[in-house]
């Protein structure tokens, strides 16, 4: 991960010199002023040009923020965050820009190659300004013709804002309320972009949606929003790829992600994340502060969370389910590796209320160097909740001993009818394991990475092929260095 | 602040000359930081991660309890109460606890010594239980309560190699209302071995804020079984302190039957290699009790073993707790910790909150937990009574097989026929009463 | 091929290899027995890498260069191989993944190009069939719910896989039946070779019936006590080790 660490240095220092010398009129009109105030929430609905209830709600959710404090019961040691020393909006025009891959750290090429992204998506994440990569706008046109055919809604958060009104009003804030939490008020106020997505009654959407592409406009902001409406017997499965060191200043990331599943409606929200985990010496790294929940608001609705977190300094996020609607189905598959100084305090609420309502949660936790990964999870069964069933398995693996794995379940059942299932192993890779691979020949490096692939196994199943194949990458890259 | 704490916190101010080796100055200057560090906290309510499914405070504000007084007249041993009696058949040392105060004389083997805590104070074994803080969680806060107020108890010592002939039956009576603090001292040195019973039983409205500091010197033994039966108007909370050096033996079983509300909690410190800790329970409730069980078994140091079982039966508008954590220390390697609970919830009202942790440090361990909630296998008391098994005895099979895996791991085989047919007079009890 | 030199060695601080003189060349099939905790398996394990044994005096040259001084992998991927006696489960590694992963490293220590899926897939099938080993077998975890006969034969694929110059076999017999045993031995003795040497250690002379060998060793409490052809095994299994105990 040294590779990546200088580039990102050197990216700061290029970006950190203009801010210093280029204060030019036409930058300054871009940017908001450092800090958190109302006007900056007003700056940034001003440049997203949104109408005054849109305005409206940020600012009732930046008050309530200001009277809110920061969680302190996740395993996560960070200092306090200086909330006013930040930049909450900056536009892609004072990012700095690579003129060519040539430009960019061969180590960091290699990193990117190892993971298998294209060429195309290399250059992207490096920051590198190609013409047809920020152009690729006619891409998802292409896209955007063969969804509309059938009815489906797949554009950014502020095109919804403007464009779809009704829908936005009527979901928005309905899954995560603005003052949910610290970090869900602190995006409601602030949230730059996002997706939103509309499946309209009874439409197996026709691929695969991702925000893979839009990596280059999410540098601009921490705060994304992303909201999935699946109207009654619809169905999409979406890909969120984060598989880019991001360069941030303030390195704080509070994303918002609503998901609605309506009668029979299906969702399968897909992560990767890999944003920059810092140095081996725990030096910088995203604070990655996500609030993700679905709403299976509908009867035989289902939501499916699966997430592959390798990256970040720190990850707070729990992908959960509110299962509302009778024989509702939730499901959190989650892979969450830690290396060097990394921290993990990740998991799931599945809260049922609906009758017959069901839910599984599969977590495998890898923790390397002095890294620290915590599961936390709740499984809830409201009194009028018949015939609930919940399985949850949650395994640990260390490898070495300055690692640290915590297991932290909550399980709440108020109704007998429930039958919930628990079971959480520790262990370490065992060494016979090991040398029985290094005596067929397979370095000791590349025998931890199968057995890891192994161990996580039953998450990497859910994940759609494409995406099966680069987080297995993924979890060999992750866990370099931590033998040997 | 509670009105509860604060009455405590005046008790204190008021008796503090008077209570127990007030003239030791280590002791007096301990008791003055711990009611200090009470008056900080103040009693625990479910905002505290650690009681988040027990409001503490608030129960015992609505239970509004005056200072126990020191019971004066003659009280009969209550043979007939269930959790005295189910020890009834054994050949075992009786020792009468009434109020918090030692009744009567025991005579016991050479080199065991138990004397009320009065007594015991001012001995450097009983100053150094005192003064360890087997852990520091938010849990063992409320332990400085008991060290301020703590008045009644006893202190037990059982000298190097010395085995006790045969256990030990501490029965707790509480015959008038209001709050009692005892504290047992409990120090078995090196190679003793000791099984000790302990019964809880009382009449009327009350509060036993009882504790239990235990040490075991290398290689020593100790099996303790616990039946708590307390008055169904009757607050309840038990704290078991222990540090474990190398090779010794811990086996604690609690079955908890009475009181309104009760909590227990359990802190096992290893502080040698090789030593094993067997901390289980069978909790049995009805009606509107809450029962919680807090354990957290602290692996301090490389190769030991514990082992947790606890099995919760809920009957009507009962709620049942338990919360555990393993915790594994840096360089605590080759830890073997397991931690497992069960419910089973019979009733349409009643409730079950289980949080089992595990907090791990180092790789090369052995950790598991393992928790489910359910209702009687449905399947299970169909096949019964397709054998012609009515629907009430089926249902007694199966809870009884249920409780019984927990009744599995009291290795002292007489004790545990007793618990068996307790906890089987529990539920006929209760499917009569619901009949 | 093979020159094991005063080999002394100990494990957890007890001596359990005491002065191990043993000599194989390309070609040869020597087979080692002895009783119980004669060293047998501790002399596998050496020769193939194993934390806990300590070397502390003597030494091992495999062609030509200090096979000691090699890590475990690269042993491996000189040509070392060792048939386990119990193969460890791996759960979630197919057993299919697992052979890619270990060719591949062999291929490329010996600078061959590695193989695609379908020339992969090829390979296996025609190395798996004589061992009457199912696709469906190895698209299980890696020796995980295998029977006994099965773990073995898979042993032996993966032998034949990576085609070792030098292979230990470490008790393979046990565990097997008759049956099983035949199909085990023709897997090896299919690999026999001119280039080939192979160690078989085993406690029974039943498997030296199907696998011939050169040359027969004893070894009793960490000593190699007498070497002869194969005719010694047939003695061994009339007269049993009674002779060689201290």
């Amino acid at each position: 991960m040294v590779a990546v660490r200088e580039t990102v240095e050197t990216v700061d220092q290029i970006a950190g010199e203009k801010y210093k010398y280029g204060f030019s009129t036409d930058i300054e009109s871009e940017r908001a002023p450092i800090g958190l105030s109302e006007d900056t929430v007003r700056f940034i609905s001003a440049k997203k040009g949104e109408p005054d209830w849109m305005l409206e709600w940020r600012l009732d959710a930046y008050r309530r923020w200001l009277t809110m404090e920061e969680p302190t019961w996740a395993k996560i040691k960070i200092p306090p965050i200086d909330f006013q020393a930040a930049y909450y909006y900056a536009a892609p025009k004072q990012k700095a820009k690579l003129d060519s891959l040539d430009d960019v750290d061969p180590k960091l090429l290699e990193t990117y190659k190892k993971l298998g992204i294209p060429l195309v998506e290399q250059q992207m994440l490096a920051g590198v300004a190609v013409d047809a990569v920020f152009d690729s706008v006619s891409v998802v046109t292409t896209f955007k013709k063969k969804l509309s055919e059938v009815g489906v809604i797949f554009c950014p958060f502020s095109e919804a804002v403007r464009e779809h009104p009704e829908l936005v009003k009527k979901y928005l804030g309905s899954v995560v309320p603005p003052a949910d939490n610290y970090y869900a008020a602190l995006n409601s106020a602030v949230f730059s972009d996002g997706s939103f997505v509309y499946i309209p009654p009874g439409v197996r959407c026709p691929m695969e949606l991702s925000t893979y592409f839009r990596i280059n406009e999410a540098q601009t902001g921490q705060f994304e929003r992303t909201m999935i409406i699946a109207d009654q017997g619809s169905y999409v499965s979406y890909l969120e790829g984060c598989t880019a060191p991001q360069r941030d200043e303030n390195q704080l990331h509070a994303a918002v992600v609503e998901l609605i599943a309506h009668d029979d409606a299906e969702i399968k929200y897909s992560t990767v994340q890999n944003w920059f985990p810092g140095d081996e010496d725990g030096k910088g790294g995203v604070y990655n502060f996500v609030t993700k929940r679905g709403d299976c608001r509908g009867d035989r609705s289902k939501i499916s969370w699966t997430q592959v977190e390798t990256g970040s300094a720190v990850t707070w996020k729990y992908p959960s389910c509110i299962l509302r609607g009778d024989e509702s189905r939730g499901e959190f598959y989650s892979i969450a590796i830690s290396n060097h100084f990394q921290q993990v305090d990740s998991g799931t609420k599945m809260i049922h209320l609906g009758r017959n309502s069901s839910s599984r949660i599969i977590s495998k936790g890898i923790s390397a160097g002095r890294s620290s990964s915590t599961y936390r999870g709740l499984v809830s069964v409201h009194k009028k909740a018949e015939n609930v069933r919940n399985f949850t398995q949650c395994d640990s693996l260390l490898i070495g001993d300055k690692s640290a794995a915590h297991t932290v379940p909550y399980i709440e059942a108020k109704n007998p009818t429930a039958i919930l299932e628990h079971e959480a192993t520790t262990s370490k890779i065992s060494e016979e394991q090991l040398f029985y691979c290094m005596q067929r020949g397979v370095s000791a490096e590349e025998a931890v990475a199968l057995i890891v692939n192994g161990f996580c196994r039953d998450v990497l199943q859910q994940l759609p092929m494409e995406f099966a194949v680069e987080a297995q990458k993924l979890v060999s890259v992750s866990l370099e260095g931590s033998v040997g | 602040m509670t009105d509860t704490a604060r009455k405590f916190i005046e008790t204190y101010e008021r008796e503090r000359t008077a209570l127990p080796a007030a003239d030791l100055g280590w002791l007096k200057a301990h008791r003055d930081a711990a009611m200090k560090a009470f008056a900080k906290a103040g009693l625990p309510h479910r905002r505290l991660e650690d009681w988040r499914y027990t409001d503490l405070a608030r129960v015992l504000d609505k239970a509004s309890l005056a200072p126990m007084p020191l019971h004066k007249g003659d009280v009969s041993v209550p043979d007939a109460q269930a959790a005295v009696r189910v020890f009834g058949g054994i050949d075992r040392h009786i020792v009468t606890i009434v109020n918090g105060q030692l009744r009567g004389d025991v005579s016991l083997p050479d080199g065991v010594s138990l004397l009320p805590l009065s007594d015991v104070l001012a001995q450097p074994w009983a100053r150094a239980l005192v003064e360890t803080r087997v852990s520091k969680t938010q849990a063992a806060d409320i332990l400085a309560l008991n060290t301020g107020l703590m008045r009644g108890g006893l202190g037990l010592h059982i000298a190097k190699g010395v085995k006790l002939d045969k256990p030990l039956h501490l029965i707790y009576l509480v015959a008038d209302d209001g709050a009692v603090h005892l504290r047992n001292l409990i120090q078995l040195e090196e190679g003793a071995e000791a099984t000790i019973y302990e019964s809880f039983v009382g009449t009327g409205s009350y509060f036993t804020d009882h504790a239990t500091s235990l040490s075991l010197a290398e290689d020593a033994r100790l099996t303790q079984i616990r039946v708590q039966d307390e008055a169904p108007a009757a607050i309840h909370l038990a704290t078991l302190s222990a540090t474990l050096a190398a090779r010794t033996y811990l086996s604690s079983f609690t079955l908890s039957l009475g009181s309104a509300l009760s909590r227990g909690q359990t802190f096992v410190r290893f502080d040698g290699e090789g030593a094993e800790a067997h901390i289980n329970g069978a909790t049995a409730l009805k009606g509107r009790q809450h029962g919680d069980q807090f354990c957290i078994t602290d692996h301090a140091v490389p190769h030991c073993t514990s082992a947790t079982l606890f099995r919760t039966v809920l009957d009507d508008a009962s709620t049942g707790v338990f919360q555990g954590r393993v915790i594994v220390r840096p360089h605590a390697q080759k830890t073997d910790g397991r931690q497992m609970t069960n419910a089973l919830l019979l009733s349409r009202d009643a409730a079950m909150n289980a949080k089992p942790e595990l907090e791990i440090y180092a790789d090369d361990v052995q950790c598991a937990h393992g928790s489910t909630i359910g209702e009687l296998n449905s399947e299970a008391l169909f096949y019964l009574r397709s054998r012609g098994i009515d629907e009430q005895t089926a249902r007694q099979l199966l809870i009884s097989a249920f409780l019984d895996e927990a009744f599995k791991t009291v290795p002292d085989e007489p004790a545990r026929e007793g618990l068996r047919e307790l906890a089987a007079d529990w539920f006929r009890l209760t499917e009569k009463e619901s009949a | 091929m093979l020159e094991i030199k005063n080999l002394h060695a100990t494990v957890g601080g007890k001596e359990i290899l005491k002065g191990i003189d043993l000599t194989v060349n390309a070609g040869e099939i020597h087979a080692i027995m002895g009783p119980n905790g004669s060293g047998k398996s501790t002399l596998s394990y050496l020769l193939s890498g194993r934390d806990g044994y300590d070397v502390t005096e003597g030494s091992v040259t495999y062609k030509g260069q200090d096979l000691l001084a090699l890590s475990v992998d690269a042993r491996a991927v000189a040509g070392v191989f060792l048939a386990f006696q119990y193969p460890i489960e791996i759960p979630g590694v197919t057993t299919m993944t697992f052979l890619k992963a270990a060719l591949n490293a062999v291929r490329k220590a010996r600078g061959e190009e590695e193989l695609d899926a379908p020339r992969f897939l090829k390979k296996v099938r025609e190395k798996a069939k004589p061992l009457n080993i199912a696709d469906d077998m190895l698209k299980r975890a890696l020796n995980v719910g295998f029977s006994g006969g099965e773990k073995k034969r898979a042993e032996i694929l993966q032998m034949a896989l990576l085609e070792p110059a030098l292979a230990i076999l470490d008790e393979t017999d046990s565990g097997l039946d008759i049956d099983a045993l035949k199909v085990v031995s023709d897997g090896v003795n299919a690999l026999r070779s001119p280039d080939r040497a192979m160690i078989v250690i085993t406690h029974y002379q039943r498997l030296l019936e199907y696998i011939v060998p050169d040359v027969v060793h004893v070894l009793s409490e960490g000593r190699i006590v007498r070497t002869g052809g194969k005719e010694l095994a047939g003695e061994l299994e009339r007269t049993g080790y009674a002779e060689f105990a201290a």
